[in-house]
């Protein structure tokens, strides 16, 4: 009896575990930017999301509520992600779809740990010839493209127009920004003495991108190549050294904020303690809120443009976001499935670029819509002076990593410039000469 | 019938032995054999020998994460140590009060080290940090725990000791009410002083308690890692980054498996060494004291 009362206890126990089909193809979609399922889990109107993880919780909602035969199951991972990533892949159950910076595809490419989205992009109908020019130089390798590219993002100068105008920088109603090293000096000490503020906002403590991406920029803007091969850098050479000695002048000169990491810098630029924070394409939508919002110190006097063209050719390092495809086995539902995802994220481009980011397709910048964004037009060229890292790189974050700490350690004066840009050489070269 | 007993006693314990060579051994011995083989997260990978070891002694970003890591240690546990000892001794009795303020000084072990980091970064900012707005009130220049090669190591000192307090306290409370009460009778009857009642009968009786505290702490806290990724990313130019970080930065940033494993069986084997050493060292002292 005993027996019987048990085995009919485990049966039951084995039945009520199993779920039930619901005869969906199902994808595994994994993703950073944030967990927002309390405000945007059941939402699918886009035109209402806001922010990053607003916008892209309800896409996906909306694409499982059009489609009804996939089910796309969303992983949210901290950003970046990278190391779940990496453990998912060496156990060998990679997601269906992932964001992925663009310059980390190479890395995963190079091992074939990813597969090439050609065939995906023919099925949905789109033609790389799309891709605005830095989006599809982020995604093309090997004569391959490797995922669909969602964004370009990168530096932008973010300026406190009520203090430009304090400092009588102010021209037709536009900020004036430098042309010149020089300019950018003078300009800097006059805002400095009229507003009693620095010029600059700077994250310089636990943000190597920063530095990173100031030192990329102008060194790029000034003809270096930053990767002669796939194995070395450049980076001491006197142009790495004259952009270094300028970053170096201005922290000298207390033009810029000291000792400021991330949270401190944004906060310090909406309490309006600055008149310019070079940070991302990602901090538009939150500078804008506060720019709307009476009483706030930012209020009507917000304006975001380009890195200004210092020396050289106007052109500034930018990273995208993409959506990849590890590779593992699929059915064809499943790929099929994938196309139609990527086909309905590329009609809806337009709904994430009210994030900040710039879009990955030519059309995109075209349309009214975007134009009629906030200041979508003084940020658009973005897209067409953008150049990101040679795809042939490989480890591009911690590259990025290495060089962003030791040009910290040279703008603030922890380091001399020749040390600071030999060890980033040093320490890079040795990191690449690692890789097979 | 005693070989079959010793069978059945081998299959009691044969679960957890499977259990312990596959999640602990294995990995382990996988572990040495990849620090001697030149191999990223996903290739196959080549023998190098020593190889790694070799690089690794003359990396200086390594040996400076290490010299970071003895720094950050010594500041930490001695200091631990007698925060945890005192606070044990101040809260040893029977009251309400005491017994809350236990659960206030406990609170913080229970806290994961994102949110630590967290509410030391709004400490020790010195832009509207809590120090700096009181050196800004005082008319001092806030000080830049985060960005100050000198500071940082003390910032992630303090914020760890904040953190760690909490079990060491109670390990302490335990070695306190294991002491018999008539020892304290018999010096208060002798008109002993409180310091003589604490170096001659309490310090003594929780030897074996400090020991345990001083050799868990420094295992821990050689491998101190959340708090610098998370406050300081190892910053500035270096200063704070230790040994763990150190291998974790050159494992997943960088993908060089072999080399973070030789890093990281080169700490295992500091970790062990300095271990015995105390283990050694106290046994030694307290062999002296006539084994009490």
């Amino acid at each position: 009896m005993t027996k019987r009362a048990l085995a009919a206890l485990l049966a039951l126990l084995a039945l009520g575990s199993c779920a039930k089909s619901d005869h969906k193809t199902h994808l595994y979609l994994q993703r950073f930017f944030g967990e927002c399922g309390a405000e945007y889990g059941g939402t699918t109107d886009v035109a209402k999301a806001e922010g990053e993880c607003g916008i892209i919780t309800t896409l996906v909602n909306r694409f499982n509520a059009d489609n009804p035969d996939i089910r796309i199951d969303v992983n949210v991972v901290a950003w970046p992600g990278y190391p779940q990533l990496t453990a998912q892949v060496a156990a060998r159950d990679p997601p269906d779809l992932v964001t992925m910076h663009e310059g980390v595809i190479s890395d995963y490419a190079s091992k074939g740990l990813v597969e090439p989205v050609d065939d995906y992009l023919r099925t949905a109908g789109i033609s790389p010839t799309d891709f605005t020019d830095a989006a599809r130089q982020g995604v093309t390798m090997y004569g391959h493209v490797y995922g669909l590219p969602w964004d370009t993002h990168g530096g932008l100068f973010h300026v406190n127009t009520a203090l430009f105008a304090k400092a009588g920088l102010m021209r037709g109603g536009k900020p004036v920004l430098p042309d010149t090293w020089d300019e950018l000096f003078a300009q800097a000490r006059q805002f400095e003495q009229r507003t009693g503020e620095p010029y600059l906002i700077q994250s310089n403590v636990g943000d190597p991108a920063f530095a990173a991406r100031n030192l990329y920029t102008y060194m790029m803007a000034k003809g270096a190549v930053l990767f002669p091969d796939r194995k070395h850098i450049r980076l001491n050479t006197p142009v790495g050294v004259q952009v270094a000695k300028y970053f170096r002048r201005i922290n000298a000169e207390k033009l810029g904020t000291q000792n400021m990491d991330t949270p401190a810098a944004i906060a310090a630029f909406v309490s309006g303690r600055g008149g310019i924070y070079p940070t991302g394409t990602w901090m538009i939508g939150s500078f804008e809120t506060e720019a709307e919002t009476p009483g706030r110190p930012l209020y009507k006097s917000y304006a975001v443009f380009p890195y200004p063209r210092l020396w050289g050719e106007h052109v500034e390092y930018v990273s995208g976001h993409s959506w990849v495809v590890p590779a593992r086995e699929r059915t064809p539902q499943q790929r099929e499935a994938i196309a139609r995802f990527f086909k309905f994220m590329a009609a809806h481009n337009f709904d994430w670029t009210r994030t900040g980011h710039l879009p990955a397709f030519k059309a995109v910048l075209g349309e009214p819509r975007f134009k009629a964004l906030p200041h979508r037009a003084d940020i658009a060229p973005l897209a067409t002076i953008g150049r990101p890292l040679p795809s042939y790189v490989l480890r591009q974050n911690a590259i990025e990593g290495i060089v962003g700490e030791e040009a910290a350690a040279a703008f603030t004066g922890q380091k001399t410039v020749p040390q600071a840009l030999e060890s980033a050489e040093r320490r890079v070269n040795i990191l690449l000469a690692q890789i097979d | 019938m005693t070989s079959a007993r010793d069978w059945r006693g081998l299959l009691f314990v044969a679960p957890f032995l499977l259990l312990y060579s596959v999640i602990l051994i294995f990995p382990l011995l996988r572990g040495v054999w990849l620090s001697f083989n030149q191999v990223d997260l996903f290739g196959d990978g080549h023998f190098v020998g020593l190889g790694n070891y070799a690089r690794l002694l003359n990396d200086p970003i390594f040996g400076t994460s290490l010299i970071n890591t003895f720094e950050v240690t010594l500041m930490i546990v001695p200091a631990l140590t007698i925060i945890a000892l005192g606070l044990a001794m101040a809260l040893n009795r029977g009251s309400r009060n005491a017994a809350i303020f236990r659960g206030i000084f406990f609170s913080s072990a229970v806290l994961s080290v994102t949110i630590v980091t967290l509410i030391w970064r709004f400490v020790l900012a010195p832009d509207a940090g809590l120090l700096g707005e009181l050196w800004k009130a005082f008319g001092w220049q806030p000080l830049p725990f985060l960005s100050d090669e000198n500071l940082v190591l003390p910032a992630l000192a303090i914020t760890t000791i904040w953190w760690s307090v909490g079990f060491p306290m109670l390990l302490f409370l335990a070695g306190l009410q294991q002491i018999p009460g008539d020892m304290y009778e018999a010096a208060a009857l002798d008109n002993a002083s409180r310091w003589t009642t604490f170096s001659r009968i309490t310090l003594p009786s929780l030897r074996r308690t400090v020991v345990l505290v001083v050799m868990l702490q420094t295992a821990a806290q050689l491998q101190l890692f959340g708090q610098s990724q998370l406050l300081t990313a190892g910053g500035p130019s270096g200063a704070s980054r230790t040994a763990v970080l150190f291998l974790f930065e050159t494992a997943f940033g960088r993908w060089e498996l072999g080399y973070a494993s030789a890093a990281a069986e080169l700490l295992f084997l500091i970790i062990l060494a300095v271990t015995i050493t105390q283990y050694w060292a106290t046994g030694r002292a307290t062999a002296a004291q006539g084994g009490r």
